[in-house]
């Protein structure tokens, strides 16, 4: 006889909880808030959704200034359209990845589900950092084609400045800007979903092994 | 309607509660995270019962959301300190011709179990709990062969913890 099997006789008879719950417990515990794993990536996520659109929103006028300069509006005004369409979209997505997470499923659908709510996120956020990467690389080619553009844009204030050292200025400083978000990005997605999806992740990979013995 | 359905869910639960408790013991180390874990199990049931068709066993529908909430949704407590606390758990057996040395097996299955990570923790749960492979790897998600297989290297492992 297996080991085993000794062990799960005993297994089969251990006797039953001893703080067993009446049903006014069972009562009060279903109608209680749940705080899953599922709920935490939803309203992270729900949060995300709001930082970049409060961001795309409140950029000052001021900012847009540099594209009235170039003659860049109405590209501008287009791509924007564009933009919120798009969020619309990643919003459905989103939305529908979350409402299709049914317990019922096996193990393996189930974390496979949970894994593309916070996909939707992801692309989201890459959707965003895409567009903020392109629209500096247009901003720049455009800026840097003509000079005196560049000095205008650039050095308001009109100090005595070379266009050289505009130049070095310009790069040195976007590039600052981009290691400075691309560190908060990074931070930000170690720590929260790093703790948020360490489990799962690991769940997963386990299941995925089983599947190809 | 609805207060139908709340006393059948109530009534339903109350009997086969054990099952969530079991799956709470293996999956927990101390008081406090068994009882989150219960709690969480007990939302996700409730939330999921209308659902439930009835055309399954109840315990067979609540394995699969209490080892689904068990293995994908429950978060351990970061508040809370780790630790090993197994003692805040008495093992008890209720054979009649009483023997404790089923007492110290127990003990030493849970706390062997508790070694496993998720997955095999489910696999040799639902083999101590006597489930069939179909039902094994419906709930899993894997192939029957496959669970098999798994099964196999999830008790070897049990074996070599539990005699080294």
């Amino acid at each position: 006889m297996d080991v085993l099997d000794d062990y799960k006789k005993t297994w089969i008879n251990q006797a039953d909880e001893k703080n067993r719950l009446t049903s006014l417990e069972i009562y009060n515990l279903s109608h209680s808030k749940s705080s899953s794993i599922v709920k935490w990536i939803f309203i992270v996520g729900v949060l995300e959704f709001i930082l970049w659109t409060v961001i795309n929103i409140t950029i000052p006028d001021r900012f847009y200034k540099i594209y009235e300069d170039l003659n860049l509006m109405e590209y501008l005004n287009i791509f924007m359209g564009l933009h919120y369409v798009i969020i619309l979209v990643f919003l459905f997505l989103f939305y529908r990845n979350y409402k299709r997470v049914s317990l019922l499923e096996n193990t393996k659908k189930l974390i496979q589900k949970i894994l593309k709510i916070r996909k939707t996120v992801k692309y989201y956020v890459f959707y965003n950092l895409t567009t903020v990467f392109l629209g500096s690389v247009v901003l720049n080619i455009v800026l840097f084609s003509d000079d005196a553009h560049l000095m205008k844009v650039m050095n308001p204030q009109n100090l005595t400045l070379d266009i050289q050292q505009v130049v070095t200025i310009t790069v040195i400083s976007q590039l600052i800007a981009l290691l400075i978000i691309i560190v908060l990005l990074w931070l930000f997605y170690k720590l929260v979903y790093g703790t948020l999806l360490k489990k799962l992740n690991k769940n997963y990979k386990e299941l995925r092994k089983l599947s190809d013995v | 309607m609805q207060k139908d359905l709340e006393d059948k869910f109530l009534l339903d639960f109350e009997a086969n509660q054990n099952i969530a408790h079991k799956i709470c013991r293996l999956y927990t180390t101390n008081r406090d995270a068994h009882n989150d874990l219960f709690q969480e199990i007990t939302i996700q049931l409730w939330k999921n019962y209308p659902k439930f068709r009835g055309d399954s066993k109840f315990s067979t529908w609540m394995y699969r959301v209490a080892l689904n909430t068990a293995i994908s949704l429950y978060r351990k407590s970061t508040r809370r300190i780790k630790t090993q606390d197994i003692s805040d758990f008495v093992y008890k057996v209720k054979s009649q011709d009483y023997d404790d040395t089923e007492e110290v097996q127990l003990k030493a299955l849970y706390s062997a179990v508790h070694q496993l990570n998720d997955i095999d923790k489910a696999l040799i749960f639902l083999y101590l709990e006597d489930k069939p492979y179909k039902e094994i790897s419906e709930t899993l998600g894997i192939s029957s062969v496959n669970a098999r297989v798994k099964m196999n290297r999830a008790k070897e492992k049990l074996k070599n913890i539990l005699n080294p």
